[in-house]
C-alpha cells in the first residue's frame, strides 16, 4: 500500500535520513522503532508531506506521491497522527474532530456516522464533547489526535508516539484501541519508543539507527533479536 | 452638561466601534499569521478613499458605492497577501514585519499621487441630521457607525465560532502544521483571513470618513489608537477589542472635552502604558492555557 524509495532528506547541510526504503502492505501495522533522533519522525513527516525529500520517492497505492500537498494527501487517505499530539488548543473537542473532515465533506453531508465511530472507540471524547483541547488530560489527547485522524476518513494511519508521556495503563488501552481501528481495515504505520508495546500490536518492524534502517522482519522474530533487545528492550 | 456628556459619549462610542473593527483586522491578520500587519492604518485610508471614488467622484448612490468600495477592500486585501505576505511567508517574522511597513509607506504614496494632498469631505447617508435624545443632539451619523460597527462585528463572531469554515480559520491559527495534517488548505483559510482584514478596514475607513476628513495621512493616528485598544482589550481576543476599542474612544473623547484637547492622543497612550506595565495581558488575556 506504502512504499518509500530511497528517501533521503536534508535539515540544511545536515543529512537526516540516508535512503530509506521501507514497505508497508494493505491491512498491516509496520512500527518504526529507534532512539530518540534517529529519523522517525522526520520520515512521518516526509511521508505525510510536511517535509520535501531530496532524494528518492513515496508510493501510495501504486501511485506516485510526488510533490503533493499534505492537504492532497490526507484527499488521498493518509492521515497522520503527530508527535505531541498536537490537538487545535482552543477548538473544543467536537470542533477538533469535526475540522478533520475538511477533505471529504461538501455542503449537507453530514458526519454523525463518522462522530458515532469515533466516539464508540473512545467514550471520554464523548462526555468531553464540548470542552476545549488544552483542558483534556494526556491520554485524552492523544485519544482526541487519533480520533480527529479517523474523520478524514483515512486508508492509512500514521501514528508519531501514541504512547509518550502517559501512563503504562493508558498506553495499553491507546494500543488496544490501534488493534480494533487496524481490524476495521485501517492500515498502521507506527513509530515508537515503547518497543514492547509497539512489537506485540504491530505484525512487523523496522529498526531505524541515525537515519539508516539497520533491521527488518517479523515483529516476533526483532522482539527475540539480540541486537534488538539489548538496545531496545533492556534485557 | 448631562446633555454635552451624552453627546460625547455617543460620539466616543462611535469612534470606539471604528477602533474595534480596526483592532480586529488586525488580530484576525496577527492570529492567522504571527504576523503584525503594519499596513493595517493604510488599509483604512485606501477603504476610506475607495467610497470617496464610488461616492463623490463617481457621485453613485451611497449604497452601491459602499457596497463596491468594500468589494474593492475585499480584492485589496487577496491582492496583499498574494504580493506582499505569501512570497516573505517563509521568511523571518522580522522580515515580513518590514515588508509590512514598507508596503503601507507605498500605499500612501499611491494614495497621494492617485488622490492628491487635499482632503475630501465623503458624505454621510444621513447627511448632518440630528437625532433629539433626552435633550442631547446626538449625530445621526455616529448612531450609524455603531449599529454597522456591531453588526459587523457580531457577523464576524458568529463566522469565526459558528460555521465549520471559522473553526477551521481557527486551527490554522493554533497549530498550522496540525491543520495541513487535516487537510485544511492554509492558503485558503490565509486569503480568507486577509479578505476579512479588508473588509474590516474598509469599512473602518468608510465610516469614519463623514465624521472626520479623508486625508491620506488619516491611516496611521487611526491604527495606532486601535492597537493601542487591542492591548488595552487583550491581544488575540474578539471582546478583548470591542471593550479596548471603546475604551479608547471614550478616553478621547471625554479626555478633549473635560481635561486637554491638546493631550488627547497622549491620555490614550497613557492609559495604554499603565496596561503595559500592570496588566500587560489585557482585560482579556490569554485564557488558552497549555498542557503537556
Amino acid at each position: 500500500m506504502l512504499k518509500v524509495e530511497q528517501i533521503g532528506v536534508a535539515y540544511g547541510a545536515i543529512d537526516a535520513l540516508h535512503g530509506i526504503s521501507l514497505e508497508v502492505g494493505q491491512g498491516e501495522v509496520v512500527a518504526l522503532l529507534g532512539a530518540n533522533g534517529a529519523g522517525k519522525t522526520t520520515l512521518l513527516r516526509t511521508i505525510s508531506g510536511l517535509i520535501r525529500p531530496k532524494s528518492g520517492g513515496i508510493r501510495f497505492e501504486g501511485e506516485p506521491l510526488g510533490n503533493s500537498s499534505a492537504e492532497t494527501r490526507v484527499k488521498r487517505g493518509i492521515a497522520h497522527v503527530p508527535e505531541g499530539r498536537r490537538i487545535f488548543p482552543g477548538l473544543t473537542v467536537r470542533e477538533n474532530l469535526d475540522v478533520a473532515t475538511t477533505v471529504w465533506r461538501r455542503r449537507g453531508m453530514s458526519a454523525a456516522a463518522d462522530l458515532d465511530n469515533v466516539y464508540a472507540l473512545f467514550p471520554r471524547l464523548k462526555e468531553r464533547a464540548s470542552q476545549l483541547g488544552w483542558s483534556l488530560s494526556g491520554g485524552e489527547q492523544q485519544m482526541l489526535a487519533i480520533g480527529r485522524a479517523l474523520m478524514a476518513r483515512p486508508k492509512m494511519l500514521l501514528l508519531d508516539e501514541p504512547s509518550l508521556g502517559l501512563a503504562p495503563r493508558l498506553s495499553e488501552e491507546v494500543y488496544r484501541r490501534i488493534a480494533d481501528i487496524n481490524a476495521k481495515g485501517v492500515t498502521v504505520l507506527l513509530v515508537e519508543q515503547n518497543t514492547v508495546l509497539a512489537l506485540e500490536v504491530a505484525r512487523r518492524a523496522y529498526v531505524i539507527e541515525n537515519g539508516h534502517i539497520v533491521l527488518d522482519g517479523p515483529a516476533r522474530d526483532l522482539a527475540n533479536h539480540p541486537r534488538v533487545r539489548e538496545a531496545y528492550l533492556g534485557a | 452638561m448631562s446633555q454635552q456628556f451624552i453627546q460625547l459619549v455617543v460620539s466616543g462610542l462611535a469612534v470606539g466601534s471604528v477602533y474595534a473593527l480596526v483592532g480586529l483586522a488586525f488580530i484576525m491578520v496577527n492570529e492567522a499569521t504571527g504576523v503584525v500587519n503594519f499596513a493595517t492604518g493604510q488599509m483604512v485610508t485606501i477603504g476610506c478613499f475607495l467610497a470617496v471614488t464610488t461616492g463623490l467622484q463617481m457621485n453613485l448612490p451611497l449604497a452601491p458605492a459602499y457596497v463596491l468600495a468594500l468589494a474593492a477592500m475585499a480584492l485589496f486585501g487577496v491582492a496583499f497577501y498574494a504580493i506582499v505576505f505569501r512570497p516573505l511567508q517563509d521568511r523571518p517574522v522580522v522580515t515580513v514585519i518590514i515588508g509590512t511597513v514598507m508596503i503601507g509607506i507605498v500605499i500612501q504614496n499611491a494614495a497621494l499621487i492617485t488622490w492628491g494632498s487635499v482632503p475630501f469631505r465623503p458624505r454621510s447617508p444621513f447627511g448632518r441630521q440630528v437625532i433629539d435624545v433626552f435633550g442631547a443632539a446626538l449625530s445621526a451619523h455616529a448612531l450609524f457607525v455603531i449599529v454597522v460597527s456591531f453588526l459587523m462585528i457580531g457577523l464576524l463572531y458568529l463566522f469565526i465560532y459558528r460555521t465549520a469554515i471559522g473553526a477551521r480559520m481557527r486551527a490554522v491559527a493554533q497549530d498550522r502544521d496540525a491543520a495541513r495534517l487535516m487537510g485544511i488548505s492554509v492558503d485558503r483559510m490565509f486569503v480568507l483571513t486577509w479578505i476579512i482584514a479588508g473588509l474590516l478596514t474598509g469599512a473602518a475607513g468608510i465610516l469614519v470618513g463623514p465624521m472626520w476628513f479623508a486625508d491620506v495621512n488619516m491611516g496611521d493616528p487611526i491604527a495606532l489608537k486601535a492597537f493601542a485598544a487591542i492591548i488595552i482589550g487583550g491581544f488575540s481576543s474578539v471582546p478583548g477589542a470591542i471593550v479596548g476599542g471603546v475604551l479608547v474612544g471614550l478616553a478621547e473623547m471625554l479626555g478633549a472635552a473635560y481635561i486637554s484637547s491638546t493631550y488627547k492622543d497622549g491620555l490614550v497612550f497613557l492609559v495604554m502604558i499603565l496596561f503595559l506595565l500592570v496588566r500587560p495581558e489585557g482585560i482579556f488575556g490569554e485564557r488558552i492555557g497549555q498542557r503537556a
